[in-house]
């Protein structure tokens, strides 16, 4: 037993490092964090739709649905981006729910913007960006998918590619 | 007539008194909000910019986050409240400084470790060497 308290030093030192090293080949990039909400439950919210603003939407009434959840909006370049693509995985998965989220927008524009395609089965209106708040969104656009226990299984800042929707997205909407 | 004067003139200087203390309290608590809002949002990183903070920054994330500051900072909420309820939402890489929790131990206490740690192994190497 003695023997061993002159390495110890050693011991803590290896260990140190080879946390340090662990963190550092992980697949992260610290200028897009994850989600702090990943693997947590979905933020409640409620808002008007913007094809019918009498209509109300609650994220709980998509509880026991698989859902797409993303942030877009017609000042937002990159959400035009990849709009070609969210028709596309629309059509692929007709079983799951696209939410949009319409973000501080001016309803015309998000019209006009929706025109070449709405992939979305019903746009909730973020007029002052509160919902963006609870989602801890930071930037356009911003696409999450929640299962049907109501938790965020993926999360992704940016326009979605097809190289993710392959690798990442596709798997979770199909199991 | 002179005794209604007399209580006119201290019912308008109480009245006097009272709207000065009252605003010298209204500018003292906004004194306290705007400090602890420029803490708080000095305490914020401006996640959609580069090395900034959200006090600095003027893009629509940080004035949205400095819009919620406020708001809750009139809701009488506390720093650590509003700084908890980001991270909540926005992850830890919201805060400029990483805190000091459970979650960073690791991180704030490994220099001191592995600099106590260099020392041993020396001083084991010295006694030995000796």
């Amino acid at each position: 037993m003695k023997k061993i308290y002159p390495k110890l030093p050693l011991i803590f030192t290896v260990i140190i490092f080879g946390f340090l090293l662990y963190f550092l080949t992980q697949d992260k990039n610290p200028s897009n964090p994850p989600s702090a909400l990943l693997n947590k439950q979905m933020p409640k919210f409620e808002s008007n739709d913007l094809i019918d603003e009498n209509y109300q939407i609650s994220g709980e009434k998509f509880y026991g649905k698989k859902i797409i959840i993303n942030f877009f909006a017609s000042w937002c370049s990159p959400c035009k981006v990849e709009h070609p693509l969210l028709i596309e995985i629309a059509n692929n998965h007709s079983d799951v729910l696209m939410i949009g989220v319409n973000h501080k927008d001016k309803k015309d524009d998000a019209m006009n913007f929706l025109e070449s395609g709405n992939p979305y089965d019903q746009i909730a209106l973020d007029k002052d960006g509160k919902i963006a708040m609870e989602f801890g969104v930071y930037g356009l656009p911003e696409t999450f998918i929640i299962n049907e226990k109501g938790i965020i299984v993926f999360a992704y800042v940016g326009p979605i590619t097809n190289k993710i929707y392959e690798k990442k997205i596709k798997r979770l909407l199909s199991n | 007539m002179k005794k209604k004067l007399k209580d006119y003139f201290q019912i308008s200087f109480f009245i006097t008194l009272i709207i000065i203390s009252s605003n010298f309290v209204i500018a003292k608590k906004n004194d306290t909000l705007n400090k602890d809002f420029d803490e708080i949002t000095k305490m914020l990183r401006c996640m959609s910019c580069q090395n900034l903070n959200v006090y600095e920054s003027d893009t629509d994330f940080s004035k949205q986050i400095k819009k919620e500051v406020f708001d809750q900072l009139k809701l009488n909420k506390s720093k650590e409240e509003i700084v908890d309820f980001m991270v909540e939402r926005y992850g830890e890489y919201i805060v400029l400084k990483p805190r000091f929790d459970g979650k960073n131990l690791i991180l704030w206490l490994s220099p001191f470790v592995l600099i106590i740690s260099a020392l041993l192994i020396i001083i084991g190497k010295m006694r030995k060497n000796s």
